[in-house]
């Protein structure tokens, strides 16, 4: 057994392996961590390094994959890439639902039956609220393409960022829940986070602050290297962040999972719990 | 900006806007595997450099500071060894770095002049031992076979280890003097500001 097994075993390491899919996206949300918009380089990982991953996570004891951009949707090869993925371990899809309109969502074809879950972020259940911080016309594209994508046979989980100074009240995350439900998505495949101040948040002084020690460790690919944790790969004003960066590393996929459960054995416990960023 | 890349941008527009082919690495950005090096401050380029590939520079760090540490052999004779070569190579960021050092060991500034070429070492360094370490780094930096005049000059001051060291240091300043100059390193204000005060620079 490798330290990292032993690690991920022992749940000191995240079960789960992120990769991001590429850094560009068709929105530019005000607290987008990687400061991603339609002109962001599109840093993309190829489909064969992504299952490269998925097959050396597999093999090192990791229990799941996730992927997230930038809009991994965004990439005509992505359906087929991560029912590829799927059939090695479970996946989740981190999306905008903005390119699922019409029948576009037949692309989506592949991920039917596959251990696969789109998660779809809504952040408020009114529209104003919502597309305010995200996109025009948002807030219609999600609430269009989610029951239809349940409707196929999908699995799909609704991604809720907060912002934590701003006043949520409980009537709020009712009708936020009731939206969800009435949407097809149950509670148990609703996720609540705050925005983490990295990125582009950081720039607009909006999120919690977030030591190494608060995120909990989950190995996260990028074309870059690997990262502690899927927060970690930010970019701010163009300029990638290099103070959650393990290795440069990718390939074995060995090098970066044993470094990073050498380097979470001497973290000092952390608040992510009290930071509710899990 | 970090406070590192601020002052390498000083120390870059001191020395006629030479600036850093790479970002070099501020405290505020260390990777995690970096940290350890950051934590008494910013560590130099060198390291500053090396962070961009966290995986690297925790085994790189500690070979150098094995190598160019103290050791077995003296640290006067180590820094001979550092400036000859760094001077042979041209390695403007080494010369400046390991003039300062040198000093500091107890060179005196005509040794110093004379090991990075400014006089003539033959005259100024008398000691049989001294003689073969610079003629060694001089056989070194060249191409193709070492001469045997050197080989046997060396091993008539020095035991076998001692040579495997001074020529792992040697080939080991090689290496730096051409990562250094390659990645355009910039020697820092106090180094700059150090070598004026002593009219090394």
């Amino acid at each position: 057994m490798t330290a990292a097994t032993a690690a991920v075993a022992a749940g000191v390491l995240g079960d789960r392996v992120w990769m991001y899919s590429n850094y560009h996206c068709n929105m530019a949300c005000t607290y987008c961590l990687t400061d991603s918009a339609p002109s962001s380089p599109r840093r993309q990982l190829s489909a064969e390094a992504m299952v490269t991953v998925a097959r050396q996570a597999a093999e090192l004891g990791f229990g799941a994959l996730g992927v997230t951009g930038g809009e991994p949707f965004l990439r005509p090869d992505l359906p087929e890439t991560v029912a590829t993925m799927a059939g090695i371990l479970p996946t989740v899809v981190l999306s905008n639902a903005t390119q699922f309109t019409g029948s576009r969502i037949e692309r989506l074809r592949p991920l039917v039956d596959a251990d696969v879950a789109v998660q779809i972020s809504l952040d408020w259940a009114d529209a104003e609220a919502n597309d305010d911080l995200r996109a025009p016309d948002n807030y219609a594209r999600v609430v269009d393409a989610v029951p239809r994508l349940v409707d196929m046979g999908i699995r799909v989980r609704i991604g809720t960022t907060l912002d934590p100074d701003a006043e949520v009240s409980d009537e709020d995350k009712a009708r936020l829940c009731t939206l969800h439900r009435s949407l097809g998505v149950s509670d148990d495949h609703h996720v609540v986070r705050p925005i983490v101040r990295r990125g582009r948040a950081a720039a607009f002084d909006m999120g919690v602050r977030a030591t190494a020690a608060d995120l909990p460790p989950e190995l996260t690919i990028t074309t870059d290297g690997a990262f502690s944790s899927p927060f970690g790969p930010t970019v701010r004003d163009g300029v990638l962040d290099t103070d959650l960066l393990v290795t440069r590393t990718t390939d074995p996929l060995a090098t970066p999972a044993t470094a990073l459960a050498r380097i979470v054995g001497k973290l000092p416990p952390g608040d992510d719990a009290g930071l509710g960023i899990r | 900006m970090t406070e590192l890349r601020t002052l390498a941008a000083e120390a870059a527009a001191a020395e006629g806007g030479t600036r850093p082919l790479v970002a070099l690495i501020g405290a505020d950005q260390a990777p995690l595997l970096a940290r350890p090096y950051f934590a008494g401050g910013e560590p130099g380029p060198i390291a500053a450099a090396l962070a961009q590939v966290p995986e690297l520079l925790e085994v790189a760090m500690p070979f150098l500071g094995a190598v160019l540490g103290p050791s077995a052999v003296g640290l006067r004779t180590k820094e001979m060894v550092i400036l000859r070569t760094s001077a042979r190579a041209s390695c403007r960021y080494c010369i400046d770095s390991h003039t300062v050092v040198a000093r500091d060991a107890g060179l005196s500034l005509t040794e110093v002049r004379a090991l990075r070429g400014e006089l003539d070492a033959t005259a100024v360094f008398v000691d049989a031992g001294d003689r073969a370490v610079i003629g060694w780094c001089d056989a070194l930096v060249g191409t193709g076979p070492v001469a045997a005049e050197a080989k046997a000059t060396l091993l008539a001051s020095f035991a076998d280890h001692e040579v495997v060291e001074l020529t792992l240091l040697a080939t080991t300043t090689l290496l730096l003097n051409r990562f250094c100059t390659s990645l355009d390193l910039p020697s820092s204000p106090e180094v700059v500001d150090r070598l004026a005060a002593e009219g090394l620079r």
